[in-house]
């Protein structure tokens, strides 16, 4: 027990630093990946001379590896739109890019989910197109998806070791350095292994209690 | 900035060193069988143990289940390239090392085995329980049950989603050039080393990573909704 004493608790400052960094990047990415869904979302869905661009886009987003998706958005993006110019920028905004390609798709499922009858009775009730869109068909949405929503996180905060390729300092490249330094991985990885395993469990039994919370409170059917 | 527009479209490079990506290619095919393979049967055998009369059986598998659906999968590989070997080594008092082939088998079989078993049990609860008594009217053994009854009808139903869980698989098995398992991406950050071009050759592999998966998912979704149709008349 020694060894974890002086490799693992020890080094809590370093590791709990790499942990900042991992729910930061993972915090912004999931607000992007949410915003940017719903862009994909609603340009298919309303946009129709765009649509065939937006299509491609969540597919494209959605059928490549997040490992080579991410060293693209690093390496190819900046020379070709001058963005992201940091390695933090580009690993929120490849872990982002991926997830909205998800949530788009989440989203519309959602939309379509929403009875035709009810936009009607919106309509006919004089509440305006943006109105309908707000008041009657988006908090359907939200609350069907609230599950999925959760889900697309815990996938986030799981693709987000691979930014420790491109030198994030998250909780993986921390933990790497300080392998690097003590050449000791057993406890070291185990540790690291351990927080992210809790970290996932944690998120994802916090969107099954909110979701039989908004199943028992709006009687929602269960997805 | 068009120039660079432009050359990160010219395929000319990636086409030039085609030889040796389709080699990397292949070595992606081969890791995602033989995951795919433990993937299957370690779930399987979780899913069972889940659904055991005893409750430390119960317990084991569901404990696999909730570490390998929450662990990241480069986390996952990591550890058992350098930290597996270490143990097992420990164990029978003798210097072990993994081949990275062998350490990107296990990690992604293992992680994927607790997608797996979820799909498995979800497909074995749903049996009516009317088909196996009468399996033990007609004096069927539990394991010929198994067999005969339950997993004929448990394939058939999670056929769409396991297809899902194995292209998710297949584009888990990029991450393996991290430990130098010489696939498609790392053999794209050879080249790109000895070029100096990461332009052209990381948009190439991203378009062929996009095109097979592309493919693959469509046949998936099209095969999907005949199969379902198929099933539930």
């Amino acid at each position: 027990m020694g060894n974890w004493e002086r490799l693992v608790w020890n080094q809590r400052d370093v590791l709990l630093a790499g942990l900042g960094v991992t729910i930061e990047v993972c915090a912004i990415a999931f607000a992007a990946a949410i915003l940017g869904g719903l862009l994909l979302c609603l340009t298919r869905l309303y946009v129709a001379p765009l649509r065939p661009v937006a299509i491609f886009l969540i597919e494209f987003f959605r059928d490549t590896p997040i490992f080579v998706q991410l060293m693209w958005v690093a390496y190819v993006w900046p020379e070709v739109f001058g963005f992201p110019n940091t390695f933090f920028n580009a690993g929120w905004l490849a872990l982002g890019l991926q997830s909205s390609g998800y949530l788009a798709e989440t989203f519309r499922a959602g939309i379509e989910a929403v009875p035709p009858g009810q936009r009607d009775a919106a309509f006919s009730a004089g509440m305006s197109q943006t109105q309908t869109f707000s008041r009657i068909v988006m908090p359907q949405v939200v609350l069907s998806s609230a599950p999925s929503i959760v889900n697309q996180f815990t996938v986030i905060v799981k693709s987000s070791t691979l930014i420790s390729v491109i030198t994030v300092p998250d909780l993986m490249s921390q933990s790497q350095k300080l392998v690097n330094v003590w050449y000791e991985p057993i406890e070291i990885l185990t540790a690291t292994a351990a927080l992210y395993i809790a970290f996932v469990f944690l998120i994802s039994l916090a969107g099954k209690y909110l979701a039989d919370r908004l199943r028992h409170r709006y009687g929602l059917a269960a997805s | 900035m068009s120039d660079a527009l432009k050359q990160s479209l010219d395929l000319s490079m990636f086409w030039e060193y085609r030889a040796i990506l389709l080699q990397g290619l292949i070595f992606n095919a081969l890791v995602f069988l033989c995951a795919a393979s433990v993937a299957l049967s370690v779930g399987l055998g979780a899913a069972l143990m889940r659904i055991n009369r005893f409750w430390p059986m119960r317990w084991i598998g569901t404990l696999h289940v909730e570490v390998f659906r929450n662990a990241p999968d480069y986390i996952m590989l990591v550890w058992v390239h350098f930290v597996l070997p270490l143990l097992i080594g420990m164990l029978i008092r003798r210097r072990v090392e993994f081949h990275p082939f062998v350490s990107a088998v296990i990690a992604l079989g293992f992680v994927y085995s607790g997608y797996f078993a979820e799909a498995f049990r979800a497909g074995i609860q749903a049996i009516p329980q009317g088909n196996l008594d009468a399996g033990r009217a007609f004096g069927m053994s539990e394991r010929l049950i198994l067999w005969r009854i339950t997993l004929p009808q448990v394939v058939r139903r999670m056929l769409p989603e396991a297809l899902n869980l194995f292209i998710s698989m297949f584009k888990a098995t990029t991450i393996v050039s991290l430990i130098a398992v010489p696939d498609l991406m790392y053999n794209v950050s050879m080249v790109i080393a000895q070029e100096m071009r990461p332009l052209p050759l990381y948009t190439g592999a991203a378009l062929t990573y996009f095109l097979i998966i592309f493919l693959l998912s469509v046949g998936v979704r099209h095969f999907s909704e005949r199969w379902r149709r198929k099933i539930l008349a």
